[in-house]
């Protein structure tokens, strides 16, 4: 999927009309659409190979006060990564929470609170908390905004993650070997311990792909709001000043994460659930 | 079973036809505030935009309303559509190529919307701009951003049922007797394809709304007349302020009903077969 990304954004960016003969609908100086060109490497063999060269020789891709080297790019990448895991946390706090409020109100007449609380939390969107938790932690450093921002990512994704193990944990509560643990004199405790969480994982895993994804999305409204210097706010910058090399490679870099992500969690289920490795082929 | 009967039987039924009916309401009313009772927003107990003091905040919050929820839906009705008529193409042309779109929808699909929704964006803005033959208005691109970036969701869960309709044995039956592929899916597999697009127009309206009020509120999106995203975006700074609340908490309040109903209107609107 990276090449693809990789080439897709790339011809696209390509194929924009940078420069016009008409001055009045000129947006960009002819010196600077020039500097994209050479960005780009158009006129070049290989030319898509271009920005990814400039990147890994240390030269600055794009314009010298809004362009980007390898090195602040990888700084950038690390910042959002970082904030995202704190996010995949808090996200996991969230979702356990959720899943206990589900099982606790299921038959009660809260019920209908918890079946909301998934709407009210998709039904806001990222910048909305961003916006009312700025006044308080934008530029208070202490890694204050940093934990703000990971803090209104996490709670789209945990609803979701609490409402999966919720279903995986009903499900699970169900089987026979959970009434034969229970009978057999095992402590509850130890019955979801040893035998219904193990199960309950493989679930929770499957869908770290998507919340992954939903985190990193989300970092982009959340860093623009709270001002943090990183990644999501790179690229929100990128496009709003066409800065046209950059998007190509903060695109192909975003896939990239993206990939490495579903690649970590397979190797994760592979370590932690033995049925992936029973049914891998010999 | 009479409706009301089946809505006390089926608790999904039942939120779905009240997300169904919130969606006409903020529909209706935010259109006849904004084209017809304009000067019933004068009088707006919110008082005058901080920003725009010509305007007042009903003004702006019902107006961004009313095109959110018509860019919504007019962008989850074209990806619905393009995801149907790549979901029967598929089916229809072999299983090689049935395979590799849907491999292809699958990674499209794996891309968050907002990262697909601003490159986009940026490249029919900069066309449109700069080359005539390709000026859309705003709104339009908005639309078909949307539907390019919605497709692979619906065009996926749609080849999978219609893969499953095909086996049904009224399917294999009709297959049997000569039926052509055009029969096929306007006689046998459209009426048990129906319900469910409805049910994926319905559950792609909030996802995006949500995208356009992100993209919109970063600025990326031109729109005018202003959506609510783009109200937002250009407003939230008004919280610095001691009245500012007054500005941002109905346009956020309406995104999150707009979205909260849309939701519930696209969980099932399938009813249970008679009999």
């Amino acid at each position: 999927m990276v090449p693809i990304v990789a080439l897709a954004s790339y011809f696209l960016m390509a194929a924009l009309p940078l420069s016009t003969e008409d001055e009045s609908k000129r947006q960009l100086p002819p010196e600077l659409v020039a500097s994209y060109r050479r960005d780009l490497g158009m006129g070049e063999p290989l030319g898509f190979l271009r920005p990814w060269k400039k990147l890994f020789a240390g030269q600055r891709l794009g314009t010298s006060a809004q362009g980007i080297t390898g090195d602040e790019l990888l700084t950038k990448i690390s910042g959002s990564v970082a904030v995202g895991l704190v996010a995949l946390a808090l996200a996991l706090v969230w979702a356990f929470a959720y899943a206990l409020l589900r099982l606790r109100t299921r038959l009660s007449r809260l019920s209908p609170l918890s079946d909301l609380l998934p709407a009210l939390a998709f039904g806001t969107p990222v910048f909305i908390p961003a916006l009312l938790l700025a006044p308080y932690a934008a530029e208070r450093g202490h890694l204050i905004p940093e934990l703000a921002a990971a803090l209104v990512i996490s709670w789209w994704p945990g609803v979701l993650l609490g409402s999966l193990i919720t279903a995986a944990l009903t499900s699970e509560l169900t089987r026979d070997y959970v009434r034969t643990a229970i009978g057999k004199g095992l402590p509850r405790s130890a019955t979801l311990r040893r035998h219904v969480i193990p199960n309950v994982v493989p679930a929770v895993l499957d869908s770290i792909g998507p919340v992954a994804t939903a985190l990193l999305a989300g970092s982009f409204a959340a860093e623009r709001v709270l001002g943090l210097p990183y990644f999501g706010q790179l690229y929100v910058m990128a496009v709003l000043q066409k800065q046209v090399a950059v998007v190509v490679v903060a695109t192909t870099a975003f896939a990239a994460i993206l990939v490495a992500v579903a690649i970590a969690v397979e190797l994760l289920r592979w370590l932690i659930d033995p049925r992936s490795r029973a049914s891998a082929p010999s | 079973m009479s409706p009301v009967q089946r809505m006390r039987t089926f608790p999904r039924a039942r939120a779905s036809l009240i997300g169904a009916a919130l969606l006409a309401a903020l529909w209706i009313s935010s259109f006849a505030l904004s084209h017809w009772l304009a000067p019933l927003e004068r009088h707006c107990p919110l008082g005058r935009d901080l920003l725009r003091p010509d305007q007042t905040v009903c003004e702006l919050a019902f107006g961004g309303l009313w095109v959110s929820l018509s860019l919504g839906v007019a962008a989850g009705a074209l990806s619905t559509i393009l995801g149907l008529l790549l979901a029967v193409a598929a089916r229809s042309a072999g299983r090689a190529v049935d395979r590799w779109s849907m491999r292809l929808a699958d990674a499209f699909f794996s891309l968050p919307d907002v990262l697909v929704l601003m490159v986009v964006q940026f490249a029919g803005q900069t066309l449109s701009d700069l080359d005539p033959r390709f000026r859309v208005s705003p709104p339009l691109l908005m639309v078909l951003s949307l539907a390019i970036v919605g497709w692979s969701g619906p065009a996926r869960m749609l080849r999978n049922r219609l893969e499953t309709l095909e086996q049904e044995d009224f399917v294999r039956a009709a297959k049997a007797l000569g039926a052509g592929r055009l029969h096929l899916i306007r006689r046998h597999l459209w009426p048990g394809l129906r319900e469910y697009t409805g049910a994926i127009f319905l559950s792609r309206v909030p996802a995006a709304v949500l995208a356009e009020s992100t993209v919109s509120f970063f600025g990326i999106a031109r729109m005018e007349p202003m959506s609510l995203g783009r109200y937002l975006g250009t407003s939230y700074s008004s919280l610095l302020y001691p009245s500012g609340a007054r500005i941002v908490l109905p346009a956020w309040g309406m995104l999150v009903v707009l979205v909260l109903a849309a939701s519930l209107a696209g969980r099932q609107v399938q009813w249970p077969r008679r009999g």
